[in-house]
């Protein structure tokens, strides 16, 4: 069944793989959040802008990502580029409606506290909004990386896709070790970061998990 | 405990300040009609009305939150509209009925919040949040490390106070802020407020719809009408004793005369002799006291504290009185029992006069149902002039 | 530009409108994969959701089942299942069952839950049988919440069932993978063209069906949990 001596033999290959799958989702999740972030910080002011923006999130994510990388192949050609375009788009979505969920739910009353405390608009986000928004936004990263994570094997078309590379390696070679070791590690890997990230979910709020201890 | 208030208080002047919102007439809900007054440093003044009458809205443009239409208001006489409004709003109190404390901060980083846009030194800062957790009544120990959740409602209150008065604000606003808990912890919190402010003589602005609690709390009383409009302007006395219109008598209720009551105290009132005879004193002698005659003679002990009333009548001329048939029915005052309070301590016991007594106990005089009923009917008491602070011993209402 | 020129061309090309690698026998085969797959999942799924749900029990399976669903790649389960089933559709049409599965379950699972206890409780009191329970109580409270899952799921299937042709599979992908291979960008662009059109379609009709059959109530998907997963 499993060949453990062809996986050894190919450990170069998946370690390398391994750390393409890392990169490629680590800098999509990445730019996604600088990218998300600043939009909507954007347009939060000015609300008839959400609804429209996350509707153009909505269709590059609703669009298929075989025909997304096709789509972009013709003008930035086979790079690492291309991918991250890709997968960076794919967050959007997630990232976005996260993060706007996250400051509407904070309260209407800390928010009138706090400016009647004098804090300024910028320091008001920073230090009140974006704490009260933070499980809801590492839930968003929490989604978002998952998802990238078995997306990437798609960017195999165009030469990169990660862990999956090894599956089409142990495909093409005939190897179905190799191929049960692509697959185990990808969806290994996705449980780690969905697990992981919900750890830090939970322990990123104490105050929320504080409660009365009776009266 | 007291602490010394390094910022003198502010005054705060309303100069024919007006808002009004796109789209609707100056009739509308959150209004605010030409309103114009003038609060002296160091005073409470409550806004009261009913619900739309621009109270809130009239409060949140002392600090800005809401911009005026027309008008200015001063704050220790400078425009508060030329001042920058990140540094105006530091320089105010504001305490609001949901709180708003942070969530995701300790009790004692939410206190000292304030400091630490003035940009306070971490020490201080605790020393200053410590401070005023215990001076709300919280122990810092137990208190400084929780979040808001664990608190309740009451406790949060506090703590929300505690935060506006972190930097020692010269003005403080007030937004129903003991409104969102049940009746008993309120009259906790209003008791204390009161001992605070005695201590601390801030300028507060303090907007309630219950024209109790702003009889209770304000040295001035400002009632406001649906639309915007100052309805009246004066002492808790004089909005209760003249009602400046119908709207006002109403507001206040058909029972202000017995909320007058309230306002004032035995002490204030000339004392009533007692008629009294001590133990073991001859009949006689205390007859031949007596200015008036009387039915009932109060029997007292050595160091006049009070026994009992005995019957004039059936008593022998001379000799002494036996103790056994002095009745103890009447309730006992001190010089600062509320009128309403004695009137009703009267009404309970079914007897017309009561037993003023000292620190001592020692019998001081008498106080009876008609005295009362009397202070009821009588012209406010007038205010004392702005410029002259309330002596320090005078109890807080 | 050239490429818009090009694609026009493609696109206006009666050659490319016949036969059995012509738009409309591609279209045909990737709906209709695309059909089998989501009313295969939705055999599935729906009772096992609906028992969940009832029972309150399992939820653990269906925990399990949403996360693998994100976390397992569709393009990996083709790649496992070739060896199994074959080329083409015989590999695909398993792989897009099990992708159509999570959404309808979990949805499901959730719209009962979030049936109003009281309501079920009077339901039982009345004497109804489980069973009738569940017809006669929870399913039409949570009928627009099951109909959002299996519009996700749809969608869902629809958009990878582009990858299909990565496996020598047929469908509307078919003009992508061969465009790539051969390096002809007018067909690779119509095929992503296609394809996207496809799934926005999707995503639109069957969105404004929903809301028909909800009789215009708003769906219970809200919140990024409820998005189905890019293809």
């Amino acid at each position: 069944m499993i060949r453990w001596d062809v996986i050894e033999g190919n450990l170069p290959l998946i370690a390398a793989k391994l750390g393409e799958h890392l990169a490629l989702t680590g800098v999509a999740v990445g730019v996604g959040l600088v990218l998300s972030f600043g939009i909507v910080l954007l347009v939060r002011g000015r609300r008839r802008w959400v609804g429209p923006t996350l509707a153009v999130f909505g269709i590059i994510y609703t669009i298929p990502s075989l025909a997304l990388l096709a789509f972009l192949v013709p003008f930035t050609r086979l790079t690492f580029l291309t991918a991250e375009i890709a997968l960076v788009g794919y967050t959007l979505l997630i990232l976005a409606r996260n993060l706007l969920a996250g400051l509407d739910a904070v309260p209407a009353d800390v928010l009138e506290a706090a400016d009647a405390m004098g804090y300024s608009r910028v320091r008001r986000l920073w230090q009140v909004e974006l704490p009260l928004a933070l499980p809801l936004i590492v839930a968003g990263i929490r989604i978002a990386t998952v998802t990238t994570i078995g997306l990437v094997m798609v960017t195999a078309l165009i030469g990169y896709g990660g862990l999956g590379q090894v599956m089409l390696r142990g495909y093409n070679f005939r190897s179905d070790s190799l191929v049960v070791a692509g697959f185990v590690l990808t969806v290994a890997l996705a449980l780690v970061a969905d697990l992981g990230l919900g750890w830090l979910g939970r322990t990123i709020a104490p105050w929320s998990r504080a409660r009365r201890a009776g009266a | 405990m007291s602490v010394p208030g390094t910022t003198p208080a502010a005054s705060v002047t309303f100069d024919h300040v007006t808002k009004r919102y796109a789209g609707t007439g100056s009739g509308d809900r959150g209004a605010v009609e030409d309103l114009t007054l003038e609060v002296p440093a160091g005073r409470i003044c409550v806004l009261v009305g009913p619900s739309g009458c621009g109270k809130t809205t009239s409060l949140k443009m002392v600090n800005r939150l809401i911009e005026p239409t027309s008008g200015r208001i001063l704050i220790d006489g400078r425009d508060a509209a030329e001042r920058d409004v990140t540094e105006l709003r530091r320089s105010i109190g504001y305490v609001i009925q949901q709180v708003g404390l942070f969530p995701h901060q300790t009790i004692g980083e939410n206190v000292g919040t304030v400091p630490r846009l003035l940009g306070w030194p971490e020490p201080r800062r605790r020393a200053r949040s410590e401070e005023l957790l215990a001076l709300v009544g919280l122990d810092p120990a137990t208190y400084r490390d929780r979040y808001p959740a664990q608190l309740s409602g009451g406790e949060r209150q506090r703590v929300g106070v505690a935060r506006a008065l972190a930097a020692d604000p010269p003005l403080m606003l007030m937004d129903e802020p003991f409104g969102a808990v049940d009746p008993i912890v309120r009259e906790r919190l209003q008791n204390e407020f009161l001992r605070l402010q005695a201590d601390l003589a801030k300028t507060i602005l303090f907007v309630t719809h219950d024209i109790d609690e702003a009889i209770k709390l304000g040295d001035l009383v400002a009632v406001m009408e649906t639309g915007g409009r100052l309805a009246q302007f004066g002492t808790p006395e004089e909005i209760l004793a003249s009602p400046a219109s119908d709207f006002v008598a109403r507001f206040v209720g058909a029972d202000r005369g017995l909320k007058r009551l309230a306002l004032s105290r035995v002490g204030d009132l000339p004392h009533r002799p007692a008629p009294t005879v001590r133990r073991g004193e001859d009949v006689a002698a205390a007859v031949a006291r007596l200015d008036v005659p009387a039915d009932y003679l109060l029997l007292v002990d050595d160091a006049d504290r009070p026994i009992g009333w005995v019957p004039r009548r059936g008593l022998p001329a001379t000799g002494e009185i036996d103790e056994g048939i002095a009745d103890a029915t009447s309730p006992l005052f001190d010089r600062r029992t509320t009128l309403k309070d004695a009137l009703a301590m009267l009404i309970d016991a079914g007897v017309q006069a009561g037993i003023i007594v000292n620190e001592r106990g020692a019998v001081a005089g008498l106080c009876a149902v008609e005295d009362i009923t009397a202070a009821a009917g009588r012209p406010p008491v007038e205010a004392p002039p702005p410029d002259e602070t309330p002596p320090p011993d005078e109890a807080p209402r | 530009m050239e490429l818009l020129g090009d694609v026009a061309r493609w696109f206006t090309d009666p050659a490319n409108w016949a036969g059995s690698n012509g738009v409309p026998i591609r279209l045909v085969e990737h709906i209709a994969v695309s059909g089998l797959a989501i009313a295969l999942g939705g055999l599935i799924a729906l009772p096992a959701g609906l028992a969940i749900g009832h029972t309150g029990r399992g939820e653990l399976v269906s925990t399990a089942v949403a996360g693998l669903g994100r976390a397992v790649p569709s393009y990996a389960l083709l790649i496992l299942f070739v060896p199994i089933f074959g080329l083409g559709f015989a590999s695909a049409l398993p792989a897009l069952v099990l992708l159509a599965i999570p959404p309808i379950l979990v949805n499901a699972v959730a719209s009962l839950r979030d049936v109003d206890a009281e309501v079920v409780e009077s339901g039982r009191g009345m004497g109804m049988t489980e069973w009738q329970v569940l017809r006669g109580v929870e399913i039409p409270a949570a009928l627009p919440s099951i109909v959002a899952g299996v519009r996700t799921s749809a969608v869902q299937v629809v958009a990878t069932a582009t990858l299909a042709a990565l496996v020598a599979g047929g469908g509307l992908g078919r003009y992508i993978v061969d465009g790539f291979a051969l390096q002809r960008y007018d067909r690779l662009v119509a095929g992503a063209l296609l394809v996207a059109l496809l799934a926005l379609l999707t995503e639109r009709g069957l969105t404004a069906l929903e809301r028909r059959l909800a009789r215009g109530g708003p769906t219970a998907a809200a919140g990024v949990e409820a998005l189905g997963q890019p293809a």
